[in-house]
């Protein structure tokens, strides 16, 4: 019996780690263009983060438990480190983001991906684009404040 | 993003005078506010295209992210790359024109670190010896090892790369140079400070300066010392030796308040042991001397390390990187009194566009200095360069270009002839002759 469990729970969290990895979307040139022009008419945060900064990941959870509490925010998670698809799934679900809307880079996220988003951006990690309705943007730099970023939501 | 459209509507002619003007103010024209931009998005910004390139795979420098140089006094240029997993070198007889078959050194996967401020490091002496480090990520918690390796036979065979340290905590960012005696310098960012006060309770970010030595080709290393508990975790470091081959290190440290501004710090050890070791560990830790308040507070990582060279006169130059409330973009500043004081910051660049990477070579009193633009088409490496130690400056000019990635350029020479490495996705490995030293 503890063997047919077991391989239940295994077959159990194989099929949840491919729905995870098939959620989890190819960032490339290009694609910051798609995101926005889709998004427009309503407020957007587009958060880039990577496992490789420690900043990001002290502030992934944090990013879990926002969504958890505002579920009509509509928030965006862009992956940028060139790093195995199976470590980003790994980061998220220790985030409870796995089921976001969560893109990955699959290649360096050089300098035209980062020109596209906001010229004035050298590749610093954490940030965070903030776009309104009517398409405005601004650049948040380091970890977000969270309670100022409900209110914006709810300001829209 | 109105520099955006001003590049896609202001003919060539207009673009080079706001670059003219751009010099003629020393740098100071047209600060960008800082982050917030709060600006509409336009059609014309999401029309740039760029190039479409497909991944890049394989181990060969044709798909490398970053490609480090060693050129010898007799003109065999050495190559260190990290492509698809593998750390590979190569050299060349014919200064980048031709290169061996590549030797693979080790081969980690999706595990090496290749971030954009991570690099393989590489020292030649003039018996052929070839000493390497580079960084690969041991854990699924993103724990970092720096590996070493050596080859005694011109880089024909490598020994098999092993830990700089049994059992650390976190080694990332190696950067290392042999002074006249042959004695290796290798510094990184360790995290062991860290990791032992977030083990207490203690949350910390960041991590430390960690410096040492061999005498013997990188056989052996002293027991390494921490020259700096509060530094950024995620900017590689800037190594140059002084007149009296004493390794000074430039890097991101982290000041009171949590402010990440840049630092320049001389390791003075000296050799008083039969084995080469200071007396007391930190004996020849030299004071943490600031370059610049540029008050950059932040708890981001900036994957963006600065550059340093020192001239024979021992004027210590350093060019960075910063978002700070002081200023933002990339500077350059000179000390004539080992890193005390510092002249005023210079910024590089057109301030409109993406200025990144910059670095420095010192030939005698000559300071050779390049960094990266991004226009939002293209990468544009400028030069400039001083004969004075720094004093005056030529006007800075564009000496290459490329579309899609791009690695960040680097200086070496050959005596007194001075080169541009660059490797580019587009156009591969270059080694461009871009002058000469008087």
């Amino acid at each position: 019996m503890k063997r047919y469990l077991s391989m239940l729970a295994a077959t159990f969290f194989m099929l949840q780690a491919v729905q995870a990895s098939e959620s989890v979307k190819a960032y490339q040139n290009g694609t910051w263009a798609q995101l926005s022009k889709a998004n427009l008419g309503e407020p957007l945060a587009v958060h880039f983060w990577g496992v490789t900064c420690a900043p990001c990941m002290a502030e992934m959870p944090q990013w879990g438990k926002f969504l958890s509490q505002n579920k009509q925010a509509k928030v965006i998670f862009v992956q940028v480190d060139d790093v195995p698809p199976e470590m980003v799934q790994k980061m998220l679900q220790r985030a409870k983001l796995q089921n976001a809307n969560n893109f990955s880079v699959f290649q360096p996220f050089d300098d035209a991906m980062r020109y596209e988003v906001d010229p004035q951006w050298h590749g610093e990690t954490p940030i965070t684009i903030l776009i309104n309705k009517n398409g405005q943007w601004q650049r948040k730099t380091g970890p977000i404040q969270f309670a100022a970023l409900k209110a914006w939501f709810l300001k829209q | 993003m109105k520099e955006a459209i001003l590049k896609l509507t202001y003919p060539a002619s207009c673009r080079i005078l706001i670059w003219t003007l751009c010099l003629l103010s020393d740098g100071t024209f047209a600060q960008m506010p800082e982050h917030d931009h709060s600006q509409m998005m336009d059609k014309a910004s999401h029309q740039m295209m760029h190039p479409q390139m497909e991944v890049c795979k394989g181990t060969s420098l044709e798909c490398a992210n970053a490609a480090t140089p060693f050129l010898t006094s007799a003109g065999q240029l050495f190559l260190i790359w990290t492509a698809g997993g593998a750390v590979s070198l190569s050299h060349s007889a014919d200064l980048g024109m031709t290169f061996s078959t590549p030797v693979e050194i080790a081969n980690h996967q999706k595990k090496l670190d290749v971030g954009s401020d991570a690099r393989p490091q590489i020292t030649v002496d003039p018996k052929g010896n070839i000493f390497i480090a580079y960084a690969f990520f041991k854990d699924s918690n993103w724990n970092a090892q720096i590996n070493t390796a050596r080859s005694t036979d011109s880089g024909k065979t490598f020994t098999q790369a092993q830990a700089l340290i049994q059992g650390g905590a976190s080694e990332r960012f190696p950067i290392l140079a042999a002074d006249a005696k042959g004695k290796i310098h290798l510094a990184w960012i360790d995290k062991r400070v860290v990791q032992a006060a977030n083990k207490q309770g203690n949350k910390k970010l960041g991590g430390s300066i960690a410096y040492a030595s061999s005498i013997d080709g990188g056989v052996s290393f002293q027991a390494e010392t921490i020259v700096n508990q509060e530094s950024c975790e995620c900017c590689r470091i800037g190594m140059a030796l002084n007149p009296q081959q004493f390794p000074v290190l430039a890097y991101r440290g982290i000041f009171p308040g949590g402010v990440r501004d840049q630092a320049t710090q001389v390791l003075s050890f000296k050799q008083q042991t039969s084995q080469g070791l200071p007396t007391k560990a930190n004996d020849g830790v030299g004071p943490i001397q600031r370059v610049a308040i540029d008050h950059w507070k932040t708890d981001v990582c900036p994957h963006h390390g600065p550059a340093i060279a020192i001239a024979d006169t021992g004027t210590t130059h350093v060019a960075w990187f910063t978002q700070g409330s002081a200023r933002q973009g990339v500077f350059y500043a000179n000390s004539n009194n080992e890193g005390k004081t510092y002249s005023p910051p210079r910024q590089l660049g057109n301030a409109n566009r993406n200025v990144a990477r910059p670095y420095l070579l010192t030939i005698g009193k000559e300071v050779w200095l390049v960094w990266k633009e991004f226009n939002g088409e293209k990468a544009i490496i400028y030069l400039q360069y001083s004969k004075d130690d720094g004093k005056t400056w030529s006007i800075a000019k564009p000496i290459a270009e490329a579309v899609g990635y791009t690695d960040h350029p680097l200086l070496i020479n050959q005596n007194k002839n001075v080169f541009l490495s660059w490797l580019t996705r587009a156009q591969g490995y270059q080694l461009l002759s871009i002058g000469q030293a008087e």
